[in-house]
């Protein structure tokens, strides 16, 4: 693949070069084919201010619709301190983190290219704008100029070109390896168990000058800047490798706080540098975060007795507790993240899709949500894309059918002398509301004659076979859009497919569906799509989940993220 | 004496190379998992955890990693965590001081409430006092910590709000946040030593020299202070002492509740996450307390009981 065949395509540098696409968009937002904030968010991703993007959806439907509140509210106070509760894990190198809590420390010292804020919105951040060739292949990213690392060194393109050839380096070890997988090429080596070896293609990241970065894609990529914003795609200094790759040893960031004090396990310390203002000043002078465990109930506890000024996650089984404590504000948000118990492919008995479906068949996605979630969230259709994804088509209704159940099995030579017997595993890695999905539909799988066990183990070594188990259910995070997760689990030999799932006719309609940039016309692809994974029935997706966070009533404009990555900048205390 | 020191601690290394070999082998099998995903994480390709296997020496054989990992051990190099990512002694002391003060505090008061409820009921067994004693020390005792922790937060961290819910100490040491987790540890241990201590008593006063001493017309009180506690209290001393041993496992569900910074807690973190070289050196400090706590039980039984004291 060579640079000079994006070159054609791209407009460099034209600021009010609009892409093809944003026209395309706002048609089908004056049709009423879109929705305002499926119009915002692809405005945004295509280069369009977010902005303006809010004021051409303004002026297209002829209402007036205003930014969520992302800045600050009137009264806020300057000064204090912030306890945030949540476990403090090693900080070593941003590149591998694999916790979202490692980013909530560093997001306040390293920064990245874009922001993605709570309602969705992806907006310039380090990068103060990009434009994409009209296939979406070619990427050019504008940096912002005066910006500084703590060391004093000026930011530049340097950095960036940096931090994506470490990325995409298999060495490094970081999961943005397979998230940018459409900048990656088969190295033609193997390792030692004849698996191929991947590598960057080389003139995929190009610096052509101090403040102007650009990427080339193997196939078009609208998610391309959300991805920045991805948690472990913090930006690092030029130096990170030289300066000993540690963050917290070494915390150089271009971030408006530093790293008073890190303790794994115990407490973080975030002081406010003075004089860093490139993105205007952040009110709180000191965040301390506190490591209570793991259990739950501390996290309540200290926010019920003032320990604590807010938390990372209300858990579920908390959650119920904290709404009848008066001094508790507690926080929901609807995202897509879910639980999935998922089905491989290549072991038996899951090789048979009559089974496989029949154990589909057993789950009741109502009861499902009501006893194992506390109908916190929305029932889901077994095919991984939510009724609120800006892609969904409405399928006809699966409903729970143990007698078609019970017919399928007898044809995969089961029945009453011969009951199926599996066993499923459970890591419990987002919380216990995954053994009781997984108890739910054990109940609903044994009036069919199936018998279910359940094998509960520790998260750490849940994640030592999630992607081989035969049988499991996976805790997967929220992703904007319903393509992206689909791209990610579900194509044939992607590294995150733990079904073993390899459908041609899956993976091509999920291409014309991402090709797409008009919603209407993908929504109608997206049928194809949906309807292939659902009837493969690899998997029993019975809800996606909505999450809780909880604040004291002292803490000031603090919103929940839906993939939990906070920035307190605008946060203020008393 | 010094013959028994000597014979115990040479049993203190063996039992810790033991149990260290025991250890190793078991969390380099299968069933333990792979130490790579932990350290990349699981999103990791195969690829790359085979790239971080062969850096960080795991592909070699076992016994050259065990050999390597004891020679560090004795020249005080407790090797490196990789769930904290950090040396283990910087992780290991500071946790074990933590519990340390913790047990202190729970000792300081299990000891004089135990042996005071003990004794008391000992001296008239089968009186009211005993009675309502045994049943008060009965109950406690059949609550589970992680059951007393939740009542105790319900009434003091939420009903009256007169303490704070954890006890990380997160701004420095707060005697207010010891209060729950040593009261939970209270209020399970101390019925078990009082029972012990109640047995002993019952059993001292039915003896020959305390019917005489009564019999003489001493003060009951004098027959109490002089003759009986003496020889009432060298069976609830060892059981103290091995309430030690107890401690550093018990401390676990209070110190998970309590989001307590200490040992427990630790251990329970690096099981969790198959922290080899953590594991690995908790054992070794759980080993020792255990051989040592033994060591001095026995010392001060000598102490205690003059009939078993050594000639040499």
């Amino acid at each position: 693949m060579h640079i000079s065949k994006y070159r054609k395509t791209h407009h460099l540098r034209d600021p009010k070069r609009q892409h093809p696409g944003v026209a395309q968009m706002k048609d089908a937002l004056a049709e009423g084919k879109c929705s305002r904030r499926e119009f915002i968010r692809t405005a945004a991703l295509l280069g369009v201010g977010a902005t303006a993007a809010y004021n051409m959806a303004s002026h297209i439907t002829g209402e007036r619709i205003l930014p969520p509140m992302i800045g600050r509210a009137h009264g806020q106070k300057k000064g204090g301190t912030l306890r945030f509760g949540m476990v403090v894990q090693e900080m070593t190198d941003p590149a591998t983190f694999d916790w979202v809590e490692k980013s909530v420390v560093s997001r306040h010292i390293a920064e990245f290219l874009v922001l993605t804020g709570p309602d969705n919105i992806t907006r310039p951040y380090l990068a103060s704008g990009w434009e994409a060739s009209d296939d979406l292949k070619t990427w050019t990213f504008r940096l912002q100029k005066g910006v500084r690392w703590s060391n004093g060194d000026a930011f530049n393109a340097d950095d960036v070109v940096f931090n994506f050839e470490r990325w995409l380096d298999p060495g490094t070890g970081s999961s943005n390896f397979g998230l940018f997988s459409a900048m990656l090429r088969d190295s033609g080596r193997k390792d030692d168990k004849g698996a191929a070896i991947k590598e960057m293609v080389p003139g995929a990241v190009e610096r052509l000058d101090d403040h102007t970065v650009r990427f080339n894609t193997n196939t078009g990529l609208l998610s391309f800047p959300e991805n920045c914003y991805n948690y472990p795609t913090t930006i690092v200094h030029r130096d990170f490798e030289k300066q000993g790759k540690d963050l917290s040893k070494n915390p150089v960031g271009t971030g408006p706080y530093e790293l008073a004090e890190f303790q794994v396990g115990r407490l973080a310390v975030l002081k406010k540098r003075p004089g860093v203002n490139w993105n205007g000043e952040p009110l709180l002078d000191e965040i301390r975060i506190i490591d209570l465990g793991q259990d739950a109930g501390a996290y309540l506890s200290a926010i019920a007795s003032g320990q604590i000024d807010a938390m990372y996650e209300l858990k579920l089984e908390t959650a119920s507790a904290a709404k009848q404590i008066p001094s508790i504000n507690t926080q929901q948000i609807a995202t897509h993240k879910t639980g999935v118990i998922r089905m491989n492919v290549n072991n038996p008995p899951f090789d048979d899709r009559r089974v496989r479906r029949a154990i589909q068949l057993c789950c009741d996605t109502g009861r499902q949500l009501e006893v194992a979630h506390q109908g916190v969230g929305i029932t889901a259709e077994h095919h991984h894309v939510a009724k609120t994804h800006p892609e969904y088509f409405k399928l006809n209704p699966l409903k729970q059918n143990i007698r078609e159940a019970k017919k399928l099995l007898a044809a995969a030579g089961y029945g009453p002398d011969n009951r199926l017997q599996v066993q499923c595993n459970i890591g419990n890695t987002d919380g216990n509301w995954e053994q009781d999905s997984v108890a739910v539909l054990k109940e609903d799988a044994a009036k069919a004659g199936i018998d279910i066990t359940l094998n509960v183990m520790p998260a750490a070594k849940y994640w030592d076979e999630w992607d081989k188990a035969p049988f499991s259910i996976t805790s997967w995070t929220h992703r904007p859009l319903g393509t992206m997760v689909l791209s990610l689990a579900y194509r044939a030999g992607v590294p995150w497919n733990e079904t073993g799932y390899n459908n041609p006719a899956f993976d091509k309609a999920l291409d014309e569906a991402e090709a797409l940039l008009d919603v209407d016309a993908r929504r109608a692809k997206m049928e194809k799509v949906e309807q292939i994974l659902q009837d493969d029935a690899i998997l029993v997706q019975p809800f996606f989940r909505g999450v809780f966070t909880a604040t004291s009533p002292k803490v000031k404009n603090m919103q929940i993220h839906p993939t939990l990555y906070y920035r307190f900048h605008d946060v203020s205390v008393g | 004496m010094l013959l028994l020191i000597a014979k115990r601690l040479t049993f203190m290394l063996f039992t810790m190379f033991v149990v260290s070999v025991i250890l190793f082998v078991l969390l380099n099998t299968e069933f333990a998992g792979d130490p790579a995903t932990r350290v990349l994480g699981q999103f990791a390709s195969d690829h790359q955890k085979e790239l971080w296997r062969e850096e960080h020496g795991y592909n070699d054989p076992l016994v050259v990693r065990y050999g390597r990992w004891l020679g560090g051990f004795v020249t005080g190099d407790l090797g490196t965590s990789i769930r904290f990512k950090a040396p283990v002694s910087e992780i290991l002391w500071p946790r074990l001081w933590n519990t340390a003060i913790l047990g202190f505090w729970a000792f300081a008061i299990i000891i004089p409430v135990s042996l005071l409820f003990g004794i008391l009921s000992g001296m008239r067994e089968g009186s009211k006092l005993d009675r309502s004693l045994s049943v008060v020390g009965i109950l406690t005792t059949s609550v589970p910590e992680f059951a007393s922790a939740v009542f105790f937060a319900a009434i003091f961290v939420f009903g009256l709000q007169w303490l704070p819910g954890t006890s990380s100490m997160s701004d420095g040491f707060d005697w207010t946040q010891l209060v729950l987790p040593v009261m939970v540890l209270v209020v399970y241990d101390f019925g078990y030593v009082a029972r012990m201590t109640r047995a002993s008593m019952a059993e001292v006063m039915t003896s020959q020299y305390i019917r005489t001493a009564v019999l003489k017309g001493l003060p009951y009180k004098k027959v109490i202070l002089g003759h009986a506690l003496r020889n009432a209290l060298i069976a609830p001393f060892t059981v103290i002492m091995l309430q030690i041993n107890w401690l550093l496992s018990g401390v676990i569900v209070v110190e998970f509740y309590f989001a307590y910074k200490g040992f427990g807690a630790l251990l329970l973190e690096a099981s969790l996450n198959n922290d080899i070289a953590l594991l690995e050196a908790c054992a070794m400090i759980a080993v020792a307390v255990a051989v040592t706590t033994q060591m001095l039980a026995d010392i001060g039984y000598t102490f205690l009981n003059p009939r078993i004291r050594f000639t040499k």
